[in-house]
């Protein structure tokens, strides 16, 4: 009896530890750019790449799929623009490969990627901008993906794309102080009416009486209008805050927020409860942010652990590891603000800061990553819901582009799940409006949504195909539980034309002849269908 | 530094008045009316679309010779605008008059004020000439400071109103070394950005504490704010005695009062209260930085900076004897946007102000626990 409960209780210690084990190995990592935080995936082929920025280059370590990284230089025009305070990435082109947008204390410079990824064009606009936070994100929802910029002493700016890849210069109706205090944009949906809102972190000196520091909130009537709820939502405060982490800290499927503080001037760090009605309540007591002495500009939240629970990192080397009831267990971490992406892609979250990989030495929580391509809605999915249902309950994710202050993380949308052994069901809600749903999809793997796939379909999708290697240079072999003898094959290339057609008889398909660039590839295989974009080289 | 200054001008007219009044057998004392400033005001149509429709200046505008009411004036120890050359002016409309608020206080200027501020570089390659880039006006028009910012055209003619701002490539000779930079014309909300306090536009550098010293005038030198009176340019009431700021470069002065008069003229319009900056925890005025912790000696700053600096780990924004684990220290000796301070109004590293910062924290010796 007695070695019984001694067993029983070395296995309950065990299965705590396994929930809150986090560590980090440190590996250096060569890269050149003077702006080294950004990971993000740039080729199209949904593997977190690591990014560095200077003046006349891009520096991009392109991460293989055995966790190496190939670097290659793009020289770029001397950039009227540097990163200095903020770079977002997106595909704005939707071309398949990531543009960039750097934010400097004098203005906004794109860099646009060509059509197979060789070369960027830098778009730089002449007006005076003090840029703070940028992002991507389809501001009009018209499938085109827009640009934001914070502008520091002025009103926001904004740059509406006309879908031929051409951007316009807009100034005023998303945030408009005119002394401007605004700091940390972040596009999420608030109250799941599948248009993305936007938080404005503010920070402003000015005294006592200033009103620039005060926080915005701005509803996306989903009209091309926003209306101004800062106040009737509880979140207009005055803390000085250079950027919020967003997330469902509690699964009840409604996105909360931490406003982290970067002075203590005017208050504290502030975790808000979102109330399910358009309101917030102030949660911050006993939630060990009302505690915690550290102050920071970037706070950014992802699940580390895989528990299955948003933690929250960014503020004095601590990782805020959330208990799933509003509290959170403070741990030591070797980085503050940090660029978030799978690295090695082994489904834990990696850190990228400066000449570092901060490895997550990872458990045995299981995971599940969803890579987004909008079809009808933007390339990237950029304002997609995702919502995975499994035991521990559902979690959402919006796909955002531009996290906490200054940094780009990785666009792919990771889960994880804990102890859960499976997942019942996997939702995309498309900005379009489409919603893709895949029952019982496979986890600790990645899978590839592309938008509206399940929808003629229904049924018959063929969830297990992979492609290797891709990119390709000659042959491409197909890989799932079916047998592909007598699959129909088709490749499609980016603007819809049919390249390449062929009824398999391996589980090969060469595409030596085909030219460079990114394809689709449907698949049928005995009315089980699936479609799988990869890059020919 | 406390300095008296002897305006004995004053003192007579004092005398004199006392006695007028003693007895009212004495005829009135007949003042000589000042001459009529030729500079054209009219409160309506200002800021006009060009800087000669002021007529601050005769003769060829580039010479910036004043005309009679346009005063010269220079701050004992100015602001680093990337190496440019300032020539600072200032009028009044006649009969007005500002007055004495404090040491360290902005003079409350009457309506219709204007402060003229001129940027210019000598040496300028390839020709090796002078060259006005712009003139920045402050003007008080209903109560409130209106910015109109002048830039010059190529020729040196004529400046332009334009509030959008400009960059400008530049490159000079100074101290007989080529320096080029890509010169920053402030646009509206960038010259907001500095001067304002609780929201309100304000001049920065006309203080009695920047301004009591001796300056060299056409016709002869003398102190700033006894001239000022004797312009009719500023009332009798402020005291024979101001704590004033030294010129930074004066190694006649202690480190000390150099250090705080460099900070007070180049950080203190965002670090005090009410300012762009206050949020932060420094407080860095001539009259605040008496305090140790307002200059942040032993103070750890609210921002980690560390991940900009491969070859030291700042722990305070002054760690007193060692520059190197100093936040300020490393925010003023780089050109990095997304550390550097001050954070606009100069894109290059002030060489000869970085060197005094090192010795000023070298020279500390506070203990920190």
């Amino acid at each position: 009896m007695k070695s019984k409960i001694t067993l029983l209780i070395i296995a309950f210690l065990s299965i705590n530890t396994v929930f809150s084990q986090i560590s980090f190995t440190t590996e250096n990592i060569d890269v050149t750019g003077q702006y080294k935080i950004c990971a993000v995936d740039m080729n199209g082929d949904y593997l977190d790449d690591i990014v560095s920025v200077s003046g006349t280059n891009i520096n991009i370590h392109f991460q293989n799929e055995n966790g190496t990284f190939t670097p290659q230089d793009f020289n770029t025009t001397p950039a009227d623009n540097l990163p200095s305070w903020s770079l977002s990435a997106g595909d704005y082109t939707g071309n398949g490969y990531n543009d960039l947008i750097y934010g400097s204390s004098s203005g906004v410079t794109f860099m646009r990627a060509n059509n197979n990824g060789t070369a960027y064009t830098e778009v730089s606009f002449p007006e005076f901008v003090f840029v703070q936070r940028t992002n991507f994100v389809d501001i009009n929802n018209d499938g085109n993906l827009d640009a934001f910029a914070c502008h520091d002493i002025a009103p926001n700016v904004y740059f509406i794309n006309d879908g031929n890849g051409n951007l316009e210069f807009n100034q005023g109706g998303l945030g408009d102080v005119p002394v401007g205090g605004h700091y940390g944009s972040l596009w999420v949906d608030y109250n799941n009416d599948g248009n993305l809102d936007l938080f404005i972190a503010k920070c402003s000196g000015g005294g006592q009486g200033a009103t620039a520091k005060f926080n915005e909130l701005h509803r996306n009537n989903g009209d091309g209008t926003f209306t101004d709820v800062s106040v009737e939502s509880g979140l207009r405060d005055a803390v000085q805050t250079w950027s919020s982490a967003w997330g469902d800290f509690d699964n009840d499927g409604f996105m909360d927020v931490l406003v982290g503080a970067s002075s203590f001037s005017d208050g504290g760090h502030k975790l808000m409860r979102n109330n399910g009605d358009g309101t917030f309540t102030d949660i911050t007591a006993g939630s060990g942010f009302d505690t915690f002495g550290g102050t920071s500009i970037e706070h950014a939240t992802y699940d580390f652990n895989n528990d299955g629970y948003l933690d929250i990192f960014g503020n004095s080397n601590t990782l805020f590891i959330n208990n799933g009831d509003f509290t959170f267990t403070t741990t030591t971490i070797p980085f503050s603000g940090a660029a978030i992406a799978d690295l090695n892609n082994d489904g834990f979250l990696d850190a990228f800061q400066g000449n570092e990989i901060h490895y997550n030495s990872g458990n045995n929580n299981n995971w599940i990553v969803i890579n987004t391509q909008g079809v009808e809605s933007n390339r990237n999915g950029i304002g997609a819901r995702i919502e995975i249902v499994s035991a521990l309950g559902t979690q959402i994710r919006d796909v955002r582009s531009g996290e906490g202050f200054r940094f780009m993380s990785t666009l792919n949308t990771h889960f994880g799940i804990g102890q859960d052994t499976e997942i019942e069901q996997l939702i995309v809600r498309w900005p379009s409006g489409t919603i893709d749903v895949i029952e019982n999809p496979e986890i600790n793997t990645t899978h590839l949504i592309v938008e509206g796939q399940t929808l003629s379909v229904e049924e018959n999708r063929l969830f297990d195909l992979t492609l290797s290697p891709n990119p390709v240079k000659d042959i491409l072999a197909l890989s799932t539980r079916e047998n592909l003898i007598g699959a129909q094959a088709q490749i499609y290339d980016m603007s819809g034309r049919l390249v390449f057609s062929e009824t398999l008889n391996s589980s090969t398909i060469d595409v030596s002849k085909v030219s460079s660039g990114v394809y689709v590839l449907n698949l049928d295989v005995n009315d089980q269908k699936a479609a799988i974009r990869f890059v020919k080289y | 530094m406390i300095k008296l200054k002897f305006p004995t001008i004053l003192l007579m007219a004092v005398l004199l008045f006392s006695c007028s009044s003693d007895s009212e057998e004495y005829d009135p004392i007949i003042e000589e009316p000042l001459p009529e400033s030729p500079v054209n005001f009219d409160p309506e149509s200002i800021p006009y679309p060009t800087l000669s429709e002021y007529n601050f200046f005769e003769g060829d505008m580039a010479n910036l010779n004043p005309v009679y009411g346009v005063l010269p004036y220079e701050l004992i120890t100015p602001l680093f605008t990337d190496y440019a050359h300032k020539k600072r002016f200032v009028w009044m409309p006649s009969e007005q008059k500002a007055s004495f608020i404090g040491d360290d206080k902005l003079f409350n200027f009457p309506e219709g004020t204007i402060i003229i501020k001129n940027f210019y570089y000598d040496n300028v390659l390839p020709e090796n000439v002078t060259k006005i880039l712009e003139t920045r006006l402050l003007i008080k028009k209903d109560n409130q400071w209106v910015f109109a910012e002048y830039i010059w055209n190529e020729d040196q003619t004529e400046a332009i109103l334009d509030m959008n701002g400009r960059n400008v490539p530049i490159e000079w000779l100074h101290n007989g070394q080529a320096k080029s930079v890509n010169y920053r014309i402030p646009s509206e909300s960038e010259c907001l950005m500095c001067h304002k306090t609780f929201g309100d536009a304000v001049p920065i550098g006309p203080k009695p504490q920047n301004i009591n010293s001796i300056f060299n005038y056409s016709d002869g030198s003398e102190n700033q704010m006894v001239k000022w009176e004797e312009m009719g340019y500023l009332d009798s009431n402020y005291p024979a005695s101001i704590s004033t700021t030294v010129d930074w470069e004066d190694s006649s002065e202690s480190l000390d009062l150099r250090m705080r008069s460099y900070f007070d003229s180049n950080c203190a319009h965002c670090h005090s209260e009410g300012g762009h900056c206050d949020y932060r925890p420094i407080r860095l005025s001539f009259s605040e930085t008496i305090a140790e912790e307002n200059l942040g000696i032993c103070v750890e700053p609210d921002e980690d900076i560390s991940f900009w600096i491969t070859d030291a780990d700042p722990t305070h924004i002054v760690y007193p004897g060692d520059a190197d684990k100093s936040v300020l220290f490393h925010r003023m000796n780089t050109t990095e946007d997304a550390i550097k301070m001050p954070l606009v109004g100069r894109k290059l590293i002030h060489d000869e102000a970085v060197l005094l910062v090192e010795e000023w924290i070298n020279s500390l010796d506070t203990n920190c626990n």
